[in-house]
């Protein structure tokens, strides 16, 4: 047996060099067939154009398209499907999942998916300067479509997703800011719904003098503080609230131009720190003791256990446990009150849009941009609202909804609704590095409700803020 | 009669090439090309807000100024330092307490390995939820019985030493694994020439035991600094680096950079950093226990 010919023997034959390629040609083959055998109705789909959309709230987002679970093909979406002329495929993941394979999408300029998720707290900023998203006003004046029209949705929801004027998203499900509060526990200690931030003190000090008196296992006050962007969204309310201004830079610019033409410097030590020390300070005083670890999730949790007897300013976060709480008096006593107006005159905000922007780099973008306006539509909104119950609309119309109003009255739904048109969405500025700035500042505040000096904290903060608005060149 | 081998051994270097690339060129694809991508990613501006090209060193030298990191470093090495040196201890004291032919050995090792199978996630989790102060066994019912009336994860040490307990929780079988089969590979007639020669436990823990365990705890130790360093899952469940940055370690700040800033070629040359860091962990343990490995 020469080398050419065979590496080896066995049972007496022998094992040619051919051969052994060719067994290996053959399994190979066979084990590409066998492992992609499960694709290949997608791959006969896919002659057809395909529509990728990407977003979180699985089973809650349209769930006539997709159903209770979110992974059904309905009726309704096989419609839409015909009508848009291409396959409408969802992927669900969590929400910081989701976030960022748009990011690496959106870098990598791979177009895999042509419906992203946004959020007004960064993502259109952020992509909207950085040129990633088509101008949808652009695609409606080129491809109107039926199911939405700008005149429908609230104006404020729609400022809040547009970067220099240019609107990058439109908002599916949104929130103004708002205070919950449990209406039995007030009326026991005879207190009425604080208007002032002042009062609003004062109502927290009496519900835990209250409850430590009575020993009631409960917080006076349920806020966010975990590290990372989450908590400012309501920080930034106060701070708004407090100053009367987007307190961050020197006379308080709200856009990125405005910040270079002004050199507008970062003053998260000046009129930045009263309300950042009163959202600090309400939520050390009155908050769980574990408060500088809490994100939206153990909000709604201690909402639903009956363990909080205020929730502000994104009072939405109460909404599931009042549909849902095994205590009776979650359901039935709690009730909305306007957000607390600060020193300045001004309310404590807290406002975010939960937006879908068209990829600048999606293949099929007209389909992508019908899938949309379907995806923020009025029929969308209103199966929305008509399933899920909560008041979380984007549409006047829809507001005052028989489902709606059945549920919450047409009383709350008046205070819902008074939120959002008195709401500044501008109460932080808009600048493509809003991303990291948000996460700085939500970081600050875990750091600060956890007992660090406020002093120290926002001088951390004032030294970040200016290397990084140094180093971005808007001082040039 | 095995013929292969001979056969094998016959073919000259150039006849096993062939054969070789495929598994060459998969170690290349799945190992090689991933570590040069990322090289090249901590030497480009890959920043959403103002993409750049070729930066240089620029990433680099950003990262080692920023306050952020040397915090985050300092974080790290007192996780790994505290979550290896009592993970490998407990390892050692139980797969020792595991030698010794007790009642219920088997159905003890059997419940010593179980976090094993729990993936960290679900750990970290299930971590969370007990030192939770509103709704946690330890942080909301044992804790302030004991008068300890603070929040485990709302307090900048206590979240430290809760995240190191969870991890030492989820890794510490592991260590004892490794260790109860070193232990069992040492010849059982050197412990009973000892006994019969007098000596105690801690005697022949030192003369025996140890001496003979080196190379075992030395391959355990590397593993299990490796491991720590490069923990996320556990930490982000828990705590996302927090309160504040109190347990925000290489891992959590890296994904921060990358997918929080935005910026994919700092978050690279974080990795790239992590990368040499593991390396020289790694290379100084082999270095300063060759003779045991």
């Amino acid at each position: 047996m020469s080398h050419d010919e065979g590496i080896g023997e066995a049972h007496g034959g022998k094992i040619t060099r051919r051969t052994f390629l060719k067994v290996g040609a053959g399994v190979a083959g066979a084990l590409a067939g066998v492992s992609t055998a499960h694709r290949w109705p997608a791959i006969a789909l896919q002659r057809t154009k395909t529509v990728r959309v990407i977003a979180f709230a699985q089973g809650f987002a349209w769930p006539e398209l997709f159903g209770p679970k979110g992974t059904e093909r309905t009726e309704a979406l096989r419609a839409l499907e015909r009508e848009v002329g291409a396959t409408i495929q969802i992927e669900w993941g969590d929400e910081l999942a989701v976030r960022q394979k748009v990011l690496t999408d959106l870098m990598s300029r791979t177009g895999r998916y042509d419906v992203v998720l946004l959020g007004s707290d960064g993502a259109v900023q952020t992509y909207g300067y950085a040129g990633l998203l088509e101008d949808l006003e652009r695609w409606m004046r080129r491809s109107p479509s039926k199911y939405v029209s700008l005149k429908d949705i609230y104006p404020k929801y729609l400022e809040a997703n547009r970067v220099d004027g240019v609107l990058y998203g439109l908002p599916y499900y949104s929130f103004g800011p708002g205070l919950m509060y449990r209406r039995d526990i007030f009326r026991r200690y005879g207190l009425t719904p604080p208007r002032t931030t002042q009062q609003l003190e004062a109502t927290l000090r009496t519900l835990k003098e209250r409850f430590q008196q009575e020993k009631v296992d409960m917080f006076p006050l349920t806020m966010r503080g975990a590290p990372g962007e989450e908590p400012s969204l309501d920080l930034l309310g106060f701070v708004y609230a407090y100053a009367g201004y987007p307190a961050w830079f020197e006379g308080g610019p709200r856009t990125a131009a405005e910040i270079r033409r002004r050199k507008a410097k970062p003053i998260f030590t000046g009129d930045f720190k009263p309300g950042f020390t009163a959202f600090v300070t309400l939520l050390r005083n009155y908050g769980s003791p574990a408060a500088s670890t809490h994100t939206w999730v153990d909000m709604l949790n201690l909402w639903d256990q009956g363990k909080a007897a205020v929730m502000l300013p994104s009072a939405i976060n109460a909404y599931p446990a009042r549909l849902t709480s095994k205590i009776p008096e979650v359901r039935t006593e709690s009730r909305l009150a306007p957000s607390p107006i600060g020193p300045s005159g001004k309310m404590i905000q807290s406002f975010w849009t939960f937006s879908l922007g068209l990829s600048r780099f999606s293949r099929n973008k007209e389909e992508a941009w019908q899938t949309l306006a379907y995806l923020t539509g009025k029929k969308a909104m209103e199966e929305f609202s008509r399933r899920t119950r909560f008041p979380w609309v984007t549409m006047p119309s829809l507001m005052y909804s028989p489902t709606l109003v059945e549920t919450w009255g047409r009383e709350e739904l008046k205070v819902w609704e008074d939120a959002i048109l008195k709401s500044d969405p501008f109460y932080f500025p808009y600048f493509p590095e809003l991303n990291e700035f948000m996460d700085k500042i939500g970081t600050a505040a875990s750091r600060a409700i956890a007992g660090a000096k406020i002093d120290d904290v926002l001088a951390d903060l004032q030294t970040f803020a200016l290397e990084r608005m140094f180093r971005a060149g808007y001082y040039r | 009669m095995s013929v292969q081998p001979a056969a094998l051994r016959r073919a000259p270097e150039r006849e096993w090439l062939p054969l070789l690339a495929p598994g060459i060129l998969g170690l290349a694809a799945v190992t090689l090309f991933p570590g040069l991508y990322l090289l090249w990613m901590s030497t480009q501006g890959l920043q959403v807000q103002a993409p750049g090209g070729f930066v240089g060193l620029d990433n680099f030298r950003l990262l080692l100024r920023s306050p952020g990191f040397r915090e985050a470093l300092v974080t790290t090495l007192i996780f790994v330092t505290a979550s290896t040196a009592i993970s490998l201890g407990l390892g050692l004291a139980l797969a020792l307490a595991l030698t010794e032919p007790l009642r219920g050995r088997g159905l003890m090792r059997t419940l010593l390995t179980l976090p094993l199978i729990v993936p960290p996630v679900v750990a970290g989790f299930a971590w969370k939820f007990l030192f939770s102060s509103d709704v946690g066994v330890i942080g909301a019912f044992l804790l302030p019985r004991l008068g300890i009336g603070v929040a485990p994860l709302g307090t900048p040490r206590l979240a430290m030493a809760a995240v190191v307990v969870a991890d030492i929780w989820s890794k510490t079988s592991f260590m004892f694994l490794i260790l109860l089969a070193g232990l069992q590979a040492i010849p059982p007639f050197l412990y009973e020439a000892a006994r019969i020669d007098g000596a105690g436990f801690w005697t022949t823990l030192r003369l025996i035991t140890l001496p003979l365990l080196r190379g075992v705890l030395v391959v355990a130790l590397i593993l299990r600094v490796l491991d720590a360093l490069n923990t996320f899952d556990v930490i982000f469940v828990m705590t996302q680096g927090g309160p504040g940055t109190a347990t925000q370690t290489l891992t959590i700040l890296g994904w921060k950079i990358g997918f929080t800033y935005f910026d994919l070629g700092q978050a690279a040359a974080l990795a790239v950093f992590m990368m040499l860091l593991t390396v020289a962990a790694a290379s100084a343990l082999i270095q300063r226990t060759r003779d045991a490995v």
